[in-house]
């Protein structure tokens, strides 16, 4: 029988491949998920995920990061109310103040970029675009024929 | 386990064509089964959970290394096993050429015809044929679009046959 009828051919392979048998799996891999189901049975419960932590674990755990917020949120509120909040977010700002510094030369570096990016005649801009993209689809289409022979080489000694 | 473990194994090997990646996959496999063992243990339906997570999770592998080396491997589009499987030329059909062989021997014979397939032929051929997807589950899930996955098809078909076709004609030779 011969045939390049895409149905036939469609059937015939279809009949061919669920007629295989299965390959033999490797003699390690029992041995393999029963050393790793050891493994993790001999991890203690902290060291697992939360799902797996016994019921008291997680309840405290739950508790205990309630308290935490409840605690950083309290305390935020009164520091802010306190009478030395003023005295005190000047004393950090100061620690900050770098970075009004920062930015200050930031502003000062953009200006000066952007008179020079002006200076450039337009075509100048294209050009450099033009030629970068041009070197980066070269070397793109130099690393993938080069990755396809050495492909093709290793598959086809 | 063991009642499964050849058809995971199996599964997993025809999609990812490396054995060490395949049994890896297969470790997977059994552990995710472990943590679901009270719902599996009573179920008729074990045989197909562990078939479907051993697809998955070959797919998800095979997801990660084709975004990869998308570009590379795929770049001019070529046939990567440098067979040429254009449809239309006669052939004989693929199964008049294992008369006489043993399910064996046919069996590592065609799994070496499968393992010849580019990817991007070879894994939507066993989706088709070995798991029962459809085209359109098959698009959906590689994210490519209907119609690739159709011709796909197709070529693989035309370029097993094809690579079959030339392996019957060798053993027939050394056969006389």
């Amino acid at each position: 029988m011969s045939t390049n009828d895409p149905e036939k051919l469609e059937a015939s392979i279809h009949r061919l491949l669920r007629s295989l048998p299965d390959r033999k799996a490797p003699a390690s891999l029992e041995a393999r998920v029963l050393g790793e189901l050891s493994r993790r049975a001999a991890l203690p419960w902290w060291r697992k995920s939360y799902a797996y932590w016994p019921l008291a674990a997680r309840a405290s755990f739950v508790a205990a990061s309630a308290l935490a917020a409840a605690l950083i949120v309290s305390g935020l509120f009164i520091l802010l109310r306190s009478p030395g909040a003023t005295a005190f977010a000047s004393g950090v700002s100061q620690h900050f103040s770098w970075l009004v510094l920062s930015r200050e030369l930031f502003a000062a570096a953009s200006d000066r970029v952007r008179a020079v990016a002006a200076a450039i005649p337009p075509l100048w801009i294209y050009g450099a675009a033009g030629t970068i993209a041009l070197c980066y689809a070269t070397l793109a289409a130099i690393c993938a024929a080069t990755y396809r022979t050495l492909t093709f080489a290793r598959q086809n000694p | 386990m063991r009642k499964y473990q050849d058809m995971v194994f199996t599964t997993s090997a025809r999609l990812v064509k490396n054995d060490a990646q395949a049994e890896d996959i297969s470790q997977e496999v059994f552990l995710k089964a472990y943590e679901n063992f009270e719902m599996l243990s009573a179920s008729p339906a074990a045989g197909g959970w562990l078939k479907t997570v051993a697809t998955n999770l070959s797919l998800n592998h095979l997801q990660r290394y084709r975004n990869r080396w998308r570009f590379f491997s795929e770049f001019g589009g070529g046939s990567e096993s440098g067979e040429d499987d254009s449809p239309g030329i006669e052939f004989a059909a693929p199964d008049t050429f294992f008369e006489g062989v043993d399910a064996e021997e046919r069996r590592a014979w065609v799994e070496d015809a499968l393992s010849r397939l580019p990817d991007h032929q070879r894994i939507p051929l066993v989706l088709y044929h070995f798991e029962d997807i459809s085209y359109d589950e098959i698009a959906s899930r590689l994210g490519v679009s209907l119609a690739k996955v159709k011709t796909d098809i197709l070529r693989a078909r035309a370029a097993l046959a094809k690579i079959l076709s030339r392996g019957g004609e060798s053993m027939a030779t050394l056969s006389h």
